[in-house]
């Protein structure tokens, strides 16, 4: 008897431990589970551009390229009151930086800014955008589509960016 | 005391919802809509026109002069009756005129003094049919005068009867009078049984919907009772050139016509944009390269600097259209390019090293053409592949992480740059020399394969997971072999 | 003779033995440990059909845990709901497991309903006292197929929202009242993100809320009465007291985990070797494409639908198809009082006859439907 008792005793904590080891490997991925991911590329409403106003400049070279925004590459512009206020260093406005997305919608090539020509360029058949996206020349049916921009100082309180170093903030206009 | 609060307190919280509802600032109110206003209402007939009074009354005009009867309805949306211009300022006469007695165009003389379309009104035969002549000159009568036309429009178009006699219509109409010739009011006038127009007499501005030569109507307009019309095409030729009956029918399957009815694409080419408007004759040989480089003008440039250009035009090949088509311009796919069959280059170029090739085509010519063909294909089989593997990876929930070059970028709009590529290089072929082309696919190329090799990557993850599972089953099945090992030591029931 | 039953009462002393009894104490759980030891389980050659209730059960507990992570994720509208459970699968650590796991629970969970309510019948478990355990399972298979119907929703893709479309249209043929039903269930004439939001609510409170209480009163009515014993056991024993039983605590509990271990492992399995797809996001504005069908536990409905033709004496089939259905389920939740007679009594008999031919009925139905 006492032997079979040990036996069991034996069973029964042998049980508990990989009862205990079961509920650990479930726990395990509903912890990371739970752990918040980074901002996500697909269904965002809103990002924070990977570029300061100051890289659109035309001496800046070749405008940026497009950035990932919700599965589709948004372009950012400087409109020319823009170019103007970052020239004599004043604070950029809203309105200055624009966005777009960079599908052509021709045939849905990437457009690409080219701030010397102060135009967006479609290499696939010429066609050319102005600066607010209404398409201008060549084949293109309808103008880009526009997102909606905001300037933002800085992330840190109390801090206010310098001119050109603003954050720039796309998101969707509905 | 503290009953009657609670039940005051009670009263209260039941009535305050009932009375919101009931007061007034919760009833909605429903703006009402305007009423539509008519556009083409035609305006009535005033004092200074009388041509109505008799051309308006359905019972005096029978049989085969039924053609005389036109009412103010008939006029509905007709430009020139919107301007101010009368009866009288195309068909002469006095509209004032009550009596008819005054008017000249008195009973006797049998009308015959106003301008008509009809030939010759001098004659006594009321059923004489329209001299096209006689439309031209009587629209041109003002169309091609500027003074006139400006006290309408600030700047105005004075030249379509100019470029009217040139095109192919007028042409044939000085040297032969031909009657199904087309002219002015061919296309500005009859919607040829379209059913857009119930005005039988009004002839719309270009830019009203319902006109025969809106945008997206002038095909079927051009083709309805002429072009497409076989009895009437039998026997006409342009040059030696059998003009031919299936051109409507080929544009309809090509993709401007699904640009421009289909998708809505206004600025998708129809007859016009290629054939002209009032000058309407079909492109030299020559010019077809300028007329599609209107819009494509990337590749027209390209291919005006190729050899292939000047071959055509010494044979008298149409351009772009040798390979495109004329009408049926279709989609186009790699398979136009290259040696293989439903490819162009091989009707001319010569397969092999013994063969002569026609018109002069090289060898090298097709080894180019293949050599393109193969490039295209490549890259093309590289971004299906990547395309593929991402959305295996995807379907499976497998992460995907950016390409390495930019871990934070999303992998398949890297993709997106190859996409470019591709479409670039398919333009560049029109240069037909290799170094360009395989230039723009060397990039497409190499992203393809990056992005490739990241996706199968993430399908290995896959395999990971198997081993989760396997890990996470040995502790799952230990613990039932131990469950079944301890109900076996329970005591049997009673 | 047999051993003393095994002592496995903890010791009120050391650490562990003072803070149970501290619990025991205060929640008065000393009466639950009673109640639970004196609760038997009868051994005959259908207790394996016992079984099935507490599968189902466990089954909903993992439901109800997996839901809840899900929802912590999960963007009910339609410009965000497929989105979100892409990001589940492919940015969240172990969504895809979790979304997996919850998918293949969900049909696992309807089908072993299916079987608790088959085998109850067999074990004419619904005789006196026990009607209204059995008009509370009955209810709770209605609420659980609800919980399918508008969870298949929420992924928003191609395959659901035409599913839901059909689907809810043929609620629409209920006579009289069958347009206001539509526009219920539909939050509107069409399938749009109000029927999303509906559907949304429906999943995860109002159906939830309904099913803590049905089945509340419906695991309170089992332990109130017991397990039932099938009457041919009972005579063959000589009397109901006379046959064999096990202890619930330890002996059909322990039991009981190894099912519910066998059903983690299975469902480990499915999940990580067949994960749930994906598929393409719904477009609303496109036309309902061809082989739209429910998922399974629907289907048999739905083919008996597409096998009748479209107007049978002058009435629409829809109509006529539902009119069925309902009398059916209204049959099988009459049961209890259709059927009280003797155990091998002429009705007993006749409801053998069609609960074999409604079984063959519901296979072939659904084996048709899966293959057209």
């Amino acid at each position: 008897m006492p032997e079979s008792s040990s036996r069991r005793r034996w069973l029964l904590r042998s049980l508990q431990a990989s009862i205990a080891a079961t509920l650990a490997a479930v726990f395990y991925p509903v912890v990371r589970f739970l752990r918040p991911r980074e901002a996500t590329s697909s269904g965002a409403q809103e990002v924070v551009a990977p570029y300061r106003p100051s890289e659109l400049k035309p001496d800046a070279g070749r405008g940026p390229r497009p950035f990932n925004f919700g599965g589709k590459p948004c372009l950012l512009v400087l409109s020319p009151d823009g170019e103007k206020r970052l020239a004599e260093g004043q604070k950029l406005l809203d309105g200055d930086v624009k966005a777009f997305n960079a599908i052509c919608t021709h045939l849905d090539c990437t457009v690409e800014y080219r701030p010397e020509k102060a135009d967006i360029f479609c290499n696939c058949h010429n066609g050319v955008y102005d600066l607010n996206g209404t398409n201008i020349s060549g084949p293109p049916p309808r103008p880009l589509e526009a997102y909606k921009v905001t300037l933002r100082g800085t992330a840190k309180p109390g801090e206010t960016a310098k001119p050109g170093q603003e954050e720039i903030i796309v998101s969707r206009t509905t | 005391m503290r009953r009657f609060s609670r039940n005051v307190l009670c009263a209260v919280l039941l009535a305050a919802p009932v009375a919101v509802a009931a007061s007034p600032a919760a009833e909605k109110k429903v703006p009402s809509k305007p009423a539509a206003e008519k556009k083409t209402a035609a305006k009535p007939a005033e004092p200074e026109n009388q041509c109505i009074l008799c051309h308006g009354d359905a019972d005096l005009w029978e049989g085969d002069r039924r053609r005389l009867y036109v009412t103010v309805k008939d006029l509905a949306g007709d430009i020139h009756w919107e301007k101010g211009l009368r009866c009288q300022d195309c068909h002469g006469g006095n509209a004032r005129a009550a009596d008819i007695k005054e008017a000249p165009h008195a009973l006797e003389d049998g009308f015959r003094s106003l301008r008509s379309i009809r030939k010759d009104t001098q004659s006594k035969d009321y059923a004489n049919p329209p001299e096209p002549v006689r439309v031209v000159d009587l629209c041109g009568n003002c169309h091609a005068d500027i003074d006139f036309m400006r006290r309408y429009n600030p700047s105005p178009r004075v030249d379509q009867l100019r470029e009217y006699w040139t095109s192919g219509h007028g042409q044939r109409l000085k040297e032969t009078g031909d009657p199904n010739v087309a002219t002015c009011v061919s296309c500005h006038h009859k919607p040829h049984g379209s059913g857009l127009d119930t005005a039988k007499h009004a002839v719309r501005p270009v830019a009203d919907l319902a006109s025969p030569v809106y945008r997206t109507h002038v095909a079927e307009t051009c083709a309805t009772k002429c072009h497409a019309n076989q009895e009437l095409m039998a026997g006409r030729k342009y040059h030696d050139r059998p003009l031919g009956h299936d051109q409507y029918a080929e544009w309809g399957k090509s993709v401007h016509a699904e640009a421009l009815l289909k998708k809505g694409d206004l600025s998708a080419p129809t007859c016009n944009n290629c054939h002209g408007n009032h000058g309407a004759l079909p492109p030299q040989v020559g010019s077809v390269a300028n007329a599609c480089g209107a819009c494509h003008g990337k590749v027209a440039s390209l291919f005006a600097d190729t050899v292939m250009k000047h071959q055509f035009e010494k044979l008298e090949l149409p351009g772009c259209a040798a390979c495109h088509g004329k009408h049926d311009v279709v989609k186009p796919t790699d398979e136009m390019l290259g040696m293989g069959g439903g490819a162009f280059c091989v009707k001319c170029h010569p397969e092999e090293e013994n063969q002569k090739g026609h018109y002069g085509a090289t060898i090298a010519g097709a080894e180019t053409a293949r050599a393109l063909h193969a490039d295209l294909d490549d890259l093309d089989q590289a971004i299906r592949d990547a395309k593929a593997t991402i959305a295996k990876a995807e379907r499976l929930g497998m992460p995907l992480p950016g390409p390495p070059s930019d871990p934070n970028l999303d992998l398949a709009l890297y993709l997106r740059k190859a996409f470019d590529s591709q479409t670039n290089a398919r333009v560049l072929i029109h240069s037909f020399k290799l170094p360009p082309v395989e230039a723009s696919l060397k990039e497409g190329l190499e992203i393809a394969s990056e992005v490739q090799q990241v996706a199968e990557g993430a399908l290995q993850e896959y395999d990971s997971r198997r081993i989760w599972l396997a890990a996470s089953l040995a502790p799952i099945l230990l613990v039932i072999l131990l469950l079944v090992l301890y109900i076996r030591t329970l005591p049997p029931s009673r | 003779m047999s051993p003393a039953p095994p002592n496995d009462r903890p010791d009120a002393t050391g650490r562990w033995g003072r803070l149970k009894a501290f619990f025991f104490e205060r929640l008065g759980l000393e009466d639950l440990r009673a109640l639970a030891a004196k609760k038997r389980v009868p051994i005959h050659q259908t207790t394996i059909f016992y079984f099935l209730g507490g599968m189902a059960l466990f089954l909903f507990a993992i439901q109800v845990i997996t839901g809840a992570l899900l929802s912590l994720y999960y963007k009910p509208s339609p410009d965000q709901a497929f989105e979100s459970v892409r990001a589940i699968m492919t940015e969240v650590d172990y969504g895809w497991l979790i979304r997996s796991i919850h998918s293949w629970s969900a049909n696992l969970l309807i089908g072993v309903i299916f079987l608790h309510l088959l085998t109850t019948y067999i074990m004419r478990a619904y005789r006196a006292p026990r009607e209204i355990t059995w008009i509370t399972g009955v209810l709770l298979l209605v609420v659980f197929l609800a919980f399918g119907f508008s969870g298949y929703l929420l992924p928003w893709n191609e395959l659901s929202f035409f599913a839901t479309k059909v689907g809810t249209a043929i609620v629409g043929a209920v006579p009289l009242v069958g347009e206001q039903l539509l526009l219920l269930a539909r939050s509107g004439k069409e399938v749009t993100g109000d029927t999303l939001a509906r559907f949304y609510s429906l999943h995860v409170v109002i159906l939830p809320v309904a099913t803590f209480a049905i089945l509340g009163v419906h695991l309170f009515l089992v332990q109130k009465h017991g397990m039932s014993i099938p009457d041919r056991v009972a005579e063959r024993r000589g009397g109901a007291d006379k046959v064999p039983s096990m202890p619930f605590v330890p002996d059909f509990l322990v039991r009981d985990m190894v099912g519910w271990y066998l059903a983690l492992g299975i469902l480990a399995v499915l999940a990580a070797l067949y994960p749930w797809e994906l598929a393409l996001k719904a477009d609303p504005m496109a036309s309902t494409p061809e082989g739209t069908k429910p998922e399974w536990y629907f289907l048999f409905m739905f083919q008996t639908l597409r096998a009748t033709p479209a107007e049978v004496w002058g009435i629409e089939n829809d109509v006529l198809v539902v009119l069925f259905f309902a009398f059916v389920g209204l049959v099988v939740l009459l049961v209890p009082f259709l059927d009280g007679g003797a155990p091998r009594g002429r009705t007993r008999q006749v409801f053998n006859v069609l609960v074999v031919a409604a079984v063959i009925f519901f296979i072939v139905m659904t084996a048709w439907g899966l293959l057209e």
